[in-house]
């Protein structure tokens, strides 16, 4: 026990002491990235030295044509080696999508890679933020594999051409949707509608008053009745029974229920009426219409 | 005695529970015997679980997917055979039959040698892919353990993974570390929405044939979180199939093992509870889906009487409810379901297309399940309608629910009487003048007397 405590602090030493000894860490050095326009020479556009510790503050702009161009030499420990992972690797955090371009190394750790937006994926080239670029070297043994940000990549696209869009089908929910009704109908305002009311009920009197202008009396009311009574009161009973019963055919009878009465009403009209228009006849005989 | 054997009927019932919700026989294709001693844990955890294990040898001739023309076995466990192929009784063709009549697989692999061409095959079937060379293995320098791999780098070391999105459930999450040696990856077609990845690579891992010195950039097909170690179909009848990239994962040695990842400590794998998981959800014992009843009926206030439920007919414009009981199978029981996270259970009322999409809102649950509803206005189409739930998710078994009712229009005492209109009065109006005008010209006619003066004017 008190062994173990003793000889903590010294492993502990011991091991601090030893990444500088054995295990050598993965990283690189003369690193540059460079962003070249389309037909422009090797030299101009964009060029930065990048530093395996800090990224780059200002995101890279990367455009529609251009080619990105990222040159390292890759080291175990300081000296210059082959390693046997070397990607450049694009992330986006939020998406979290990720894709790697493996530099081509020569044995000497001298490493390039290139990159046009055509060989990104689809789904970056609609992104709104900077993506994340980063280096990892990683070999097999012990030595510490390396992976940093060195710099983001702002993907520009031209305005003028539409991002390609991918929509793969998955399953989940879809959007809700809801039934859109058609317009319930509507009446014009109560007023319009009543004044309307008022002109066709003011049609009556007016007819009536014409008629009157024309001369047309109910003079011979009493000689019709004191001749033929009967037939006169039950002729015009059943007329207006008959629009009593369209009235109540109207609110709430149906057709079997008016037919009856509306037979027995036609017949009681057939028999009082010839005998009622008998009597007009007789009038008319007598000269006096 | 006879509670004791009442006690015994309940246990023998509760065992008989504690079983996959599609049936107990499981059949593990593995190539010799030896190789089943190094899983013990693993058939005594299924065995445990209620399974009944058949172990055949891809070679043997009596090996049969099918008997009389039905499913010999419900599920199927395939080790990766270190011969060519599976044999003849194990060709592409009858594991997608097995497939399609409802069976559910486990399809494990290696990265220790090359793949079979006819398990590439069938993987095609499925637009799962293999790498080109069918013997890659995935190799990540910052999550392997440094205790059995500290040069090779070829044991992954994994978190359990969370749900694959917001609205999805996760049925194999949780805590501790998975240790995946020599993991064959994956990749997944992106067209198929049957196709799910359950464990996917971290994004610095990459693959490469371990028979090559040092790979090319040509040679790298895919990096990072496209490869997939553990990936996920299920078909359209919910049968379902996983193909597990790491067979060693599964043996007894990683079971019981620590691993300590790069600057990390000593942990014991979590492999035992992962492959319980994952057996569990291949073979029907979680995720599993059932719909109990399902009613609908006019909107009213209060109890709805037994006649009144799922009328055949409706008409436009009725306020109408829609319930339907949802249960889920966890492990040995039915238990009520609940929505994952962001989803949502949908109605569709369609005729050709939907005219309502409703997300259906728990309302009550009783101990095994869950009624959803919700409550809506019928369209104002007549026709042939159909209240559809159409919930398809990511490790969920299918739910689809068709149930076809006729909407008609207002039948002609439904509409509001016309003096009930105010637009309709003037219409009214007129209609009576007019039976006016003529009972008065009656009268006029009948009873009128000539003006005396007009009368020698006409003569």
């Amino acid at each position: 026990m008190h062994l173990w405590q003793a000889t903590l602090p010294f492993c502990l030493l011991a091991s601090a002491a030893l990444p500088v000894a054995a295990a050598s860490a993965w990283g690189f050095t003369d690193a540059t990235v460079a962003v070249q326009p389309k037909g422009a020479g090797v030299n101009s556009g964009f060029k930065e030295s990048l530093s395996s510790s800090k990224p780059l503050s200002q995101p890279v702009s990367f455009a529609g044509a251009d080619t990105l161009r990222v040159i390292l030499t890759t080291q175990e420990g300081s000296s210059a080696k082959r390693p046997h992972q070397a990607f450049l690797l694009l992330k986006d955090s939020q998406t979290g999508l990720d894709i790697s371009y493996p530099f081509t190394v020569k044995e000497n750790g001298k490493s390039r890679v290139e990159l046009t937006q055509k060989e990104l994926p689809i789904q970056f080239l609609s992104l709104s933020e900077p993506i994340d670029a980063r280096v990892v070297i990683g070999s097999f043994g012990s030595s510490e594999a390396y992976d940093s940000s060195v710099f983001s990549l702002s993907i520009d696209r031209d305005p003028d051409h539409p991002v390609p869009t991918i929509e793969a089908a998955r399953y989940g929910k879809l959007p809700e949707i809801h039934h859109i009704f058609k317009d319930a109908a509507t009446s014009p305002p109560v007023i319009i509608t009543l004044a309307f009311v008022a002109l066709v009920g003011a049609s009556l009197p007016i007819l009536a008053g014409l008629w009157l202008l024309l001369g047309a009396n109910v003079n011979h009311i009493s000689s019709a009745f004191k001749s033929a009574p009967l037939p006169h009161a039950i002729f015009l009973g059943s007329l207006f029974a008959f629009e009593g019963i369209f009235f109540l055919y109207y609110t709430s009878w149906n057709l079997f229920q008016i037919l009856p009465v509306a037979a027995a009403a036609g017949a009681v009209a057939f028999v009082s009426g010839s005998r009622a228009l008998g009597e007009v006849q007789g009038r008319r005989l007598a000269g006096l219409r | 005695m006879r509670w004791c054997l009442a006690l015994l009927i309940c246990a023998l019932v509760a065992a008989v529970n504690a079983l996959s919700s599609s049936g107990s026989r499981l059949l593990v294709v593995l190539d010799d015997t030896t190789e089943k001693s190094s899983y013990s844990t693993l058939w005594s955890d299924l065995e445990g679980r209620g399974y009944d294990l058949s172990f055949e040898s891809p070679k043997s001739d009596q090996l049969s997917l099918f008997a009389h023309g039905e499913r010999a076995y419900d599920h199927l466990l395939i080790l990766p055979p270190k011969s060519k192929g599976l044999g003849p009784a194990l060709t592409p063709k009858h594991i997608l039959d097995f497939l399609n009549k409802d069976g559910n697989i486990v399809l494990a692999l290696s990265g220790k040698s090359s793949t079979s061409s006819a398990i590439s095959s069938l993987l095609l079937e499925l637009d799962v892919h293999l790498s080109n060379d069918r013997s890659a293995v995935v190799i990540d320098h910052f999550n392997y353990d440094t205790l059995s791999a500290a040069e090779k780098h070829d044991v992954l070391l994994l978190q359990r993974p969370n749900a694959l999105r917001t609205d999805v459930k996760a049925f194999f999450d949780g805590e501790g570390v998975l240790a995946l040696p020599r993991v064959a990856p994956q990749t997944l077609g992106s067209d198929s929405q049957l196709l799910a990845p359950i464990l996917k690579a971290p994004t610095t891992a990459y693959a490469y044939n371990p028979k090559e010195e040092m790979p090319s950039p040509d040679d790298i097909e895919s990096t990072g979180s496209q490869l997939n170690v553990v990936s996920a179909i299920q078909a359209r009848n919910s049968a379902r199939f996983t193909v597990l990239g790491s067979v060693e994962a599964l043996e007894d040695k990683w079971f019981s093992a620590s691993v300590k990842a790069p600057n990390g400590k000593k942990v014991p794998t979590v492999n035992r509870e992962f492959a319980k998981q994952l057996t569990g959800w291949t073979f029907k014992e979680t995720g599993v889906l059932k719909v109990g009843k399902i009613e609908h009926h006019l909107a009213t206030d209060g109890e709805v009487a037994a006649e009144d439920l799922n009328p055949k007919i409706y008409r436009i414009k009725n306020e109408t409810v829609f319930n339907i009981e949802v249960s889920e199978y966890v492990y040995d029981k039915w238990v009520p379901f609940e929505v994952p996270g962001d989803d949502k259970l949908q109605l569709e009322f369609t005729m050709l297309s939907p005219f309502h999409r409703l997300a259906l809102q728990p309302t009550s649950r009783t101990e095994t399940s869950a009624v959803y509803s919700t409550q809506f206005v019928t369209p104002d189409q007549h026709g042939i309608f159909s209240f559809r739930v159409n919930y398809k998710r990511p490790f969920l078994t299918n739910i689809e629910e068709k149930h076809e009712v006729t909407v008609r229009h207002f039948a002609h005492d439904e509409y509001p009487r016309s003096w009930a209109i105010s637009g309709g009065w003037v219409w009214i109006a007129g209609l009576w003048s007019v039976i006016g005008g003529f009972l008065a010209f009656v009268v006029v006619w009948l009873y009128s007397a000539p003006t005396a003066d007009k009368a020698k004017k006409t003569q």
